[in-house]
């Protein structure tokens, strides 16, 4: 399968204030895999991923250069990040449905677009529950509020919600972290399963994660981005040396 | 040794700390059975649906007998009703069906409706006193047609009071309560953490603190005598209301600082503006807390005095307008202040203190109802 590029990103820096959090990043993200994005805490893979969406556009004090492009068109010059952010959709690290039903939930992205007919809404919520393979878990309780099932089936909402909204890409970080084994085993599958239809782009901490779901693996290392490449090569032959140490366990 | 005089020190803390609580209680238990053993006698159905003043009309009442069966004493046919004889004055005992004093008109024409325990005389003569029931009888069946009666609604009632103090409630939260929970929007959602939000905070916290008889007396210069309106309620519904606006801010921005950041992201992050967010997640969140706010509000507003005697004044009377002469108005509290300053009927304002107390700890359970069915739809039990 030839590598079609979705995002392209050219010498980007992100400071906070006067702190560099990422450093001259450079990388090109393809659509219909899954890129992972692994590296120790305060690495920048988390920052960086917000950068994708401009989510760091809601915290005070961030300044990014650089370009990124979303099929070429710029996303910090060219695109608002209202309409950026219903075609890279984001799924957080901690599982975070809002406090309303499970339907109001993954209804509210169409909703906010202007979506009122009832008929569609249902025909929304009935198909993004079932790709994020928890309708039949959910159907009988589709009233009751969102809060009230279990962290993994709390996440799986999350990811229909965002999924309502029909992006392009579904960034997602660390999704399981919060998750016991068996709930992340599912969000992992749905993950291969839904980069059928989307490019997936997942920050973890968890390399095993990365290795089993992943086509391409990016390495950040203090806000750099020390080796990126198909995700085979870099856990079986790193060509970095801090690469080899963090995948082998030496630090990290 | 040690571990005796370790002992007898834990043995007098715990004393000092259960008499503590039990002076608190005792003190509360002791207010509440003063005022309900001083108030509660002057509490009748009269006194909560009656009028404050004595209230006189002259009515016009087209004479039209109502025979009937009625072979009471006392029983006026030309009007349909029964007199007595009541404190020297002549009294409605009882109306028949079909009474044509049921259909009176005032001097002014507008239909005016005679009760039971109304004290009535004929209008050519000032009143009914010194005579007995049977010629006060004869009199009102003297003659034919319209008959002019002077007609004296006791009073003693509370009822202006409480339609004067629900009147402000309602005018200082329209105002109070969406200026407030914007600049609370504002501030928690909008404003850019530094100085300028240290001086508006500082700011606000301060103007929560200043004595209410202040914002009575900047009410009183501003309100009712440089913009002319008089003691009303409009006046008094302002001044409460920059009296509150600090605390409705203040309470606002708590609850809104405890909404979580996550459900912004969500939202954001699935496309939604600022303003979605905010009138869809964050405000829906928060509404319990902003309930208890206005409900604690209510609370401040019903127990205000200052603020309100030199503002919206203490005349008893329900307000017909938002300004000037006729909107001047006692509510519950200043009533009650008035009557132990002015005229010393320590009965009367006790009995208001007992409905002001009922008032209070209505609102205080309905406050708690809330925020329980809050804490419940949170878990999602």
């Amino acid at each position: 399968m030839k590598d079609i590029t979705k995002f392209s990103v050219k010498d980007l820096n992100l400071f906070y204030g006067n702190f560099q959090a990422l450093k001259n990043i450079n990388m090109d993200i393809y659509k219909g895999q899954i890129t992972a994005f692994i590296g120790p805490s305060g690495c920048g893979k988390s920052t960086f991923l917000k950068t994708i969406n401009r989510m760091n556009d809601l915290i005070e004090g961030v300044t990014v250069n650089g370009t990124v492009t979303l099929d070429g068109v710029d996303i910090y010059k060219e695109m608002d990040a209202i309409s950026l952010r219903t075609r890279v959709g984001m799924v957080f690290q901690q599982p975070n449905p809002f406090p309303m039903s499970i339907y109001d939930n993954v209804a509210y992205g169409p909703r906010i677009q202007g979506i009122r007919k009832k008929n569609t809404l249902d025909e929304i919520v009935e198909k993004s529950l079932r790709q994020a393979a928890i309708w039949d878990e959910v159907k009988d309780k589709l009233k009751k509020s969102a809060q009230a099932v279990s962290g993994g089936q709390q996440q799986r909402v999350c990811i229909a919600r965002t999924l309502a909204i029909e992006p392009e890409v579904i960034l997602m970080d660390e999704p399981t972290s919060a998750l016991d084994p068996i709930s992340t085993l599912k969000i992992e599958d749905l993950a291969s399963e839904l980069k059928k239809d989307y490019t997936i782009i997942i920050v973890t901490h968890n390399m095993q994660q990365a290795g089993r779901i992943s086509d391409k693996t990016a390495f950040f290392l203090t806000g750099e981005v020390i080796e990126y490449g198909d995700t085979e090569q870099i856990f079986n032959k790193p060509s970095n040396k801090k690469t080899e140490d963090y995948i082998t366990g030496r630090f990290g | 040794m040690k571990r005796n005089r370790r002992k007898i020190h834990d043995s007098i803390l715990k004393g000092l700390i259960y008499a503590s609580t039990t002076v608190t209680i005792g003190i509360l238990v002791v207010i509440m059975g003063f005022v309900l053993y001083k108030g509660l006698p002057g509490i009748n159905i009269n006194f909560l649906t009656r009028m404050w003043d004595n209230e006189t009309t002259i009515v016009d009442i087209n004479r039209n007998p109502v025979t009937g069966e009625n072979s009471e004493e006392n029983y006026v046919e030309s009007l349909g009703i029964t007199i007595a004889l009541e404190d020297e004055n002549i009294i409605i005992k009882d109306i028949e069906k079909d009474s044509p004093v049921e259909d009176g008109l005032n001097i002014k024409e507008v239909p005016y409706e005679l009760k039971e325990k109304d004290i009535i005389a004929k209008a050519d003569k000032v009143t009914f006193r010194d005579i007995t029931v049977e010629e006060a009888v004869a009199a009102l069946n003297e003659g034919t047609g319209t008959i002019r009666l002077k007609v004296t609604r006791p009073g003693g009632g509370i009822v202006p009071m409480v339609i004067s103090t629900l009147y402000i409630i309602l005018l200082t939260l329209l105002i109070a309560a969406p200026v407030g929970i914007c600049a609370a929007i504002y501030l928690n959602e909008y404003a850019k953490p530094g100085k300028v939000l240290n001086i508006i905070r500082f700011a606000i916290q301060n103007l929560a603190g200043i004595p209410s008889i202040i914002y009575g007396l900047f009410g009183m210069l501003v309100f009712v005598q440089n913009l002319k309106m008089q003691y009303s309620i409009l006046a008094g519904g302002l001044t409460l209301s920059i009296m509150l606006l600090p605390t409705i801010i203040s309470t606002t921005e708590e609850t809104l600082k405890e909404v979580p950041n996550v459900y912004r992201q969500g939202s954001m992050g699935l496309g939604a503006t600022k303003l979605q967010t905010i009138s869809k997640i964050i405000l829906p969140s928060a509404l319990p807390g902003i309930l208890v706010a206005i409900i604690l509000s209510i609370g401040r507003i019903v127990g205000e005095s200052a603020a309100l005697i030199w503002t919206a004044g203490t005349v008893a009377q329900i307000p017909s307008s938002l300004v000037g002469s006729e909107a001047g108005a006692a509510t519950l509290t200043t009533k009650m202040y008035w009557l132990i300053k002015e005229s010393a009927d320590l009965e009367a304002a006790t009995s208001i203190a007992v409905v002001l107390l009922a008032l209070v700890i209505l609102l205080n359970m309905v406050s708690k109802l809330i925020t329980r069915r809050f804490l419940r739809s949170r878990t999602g039990k």
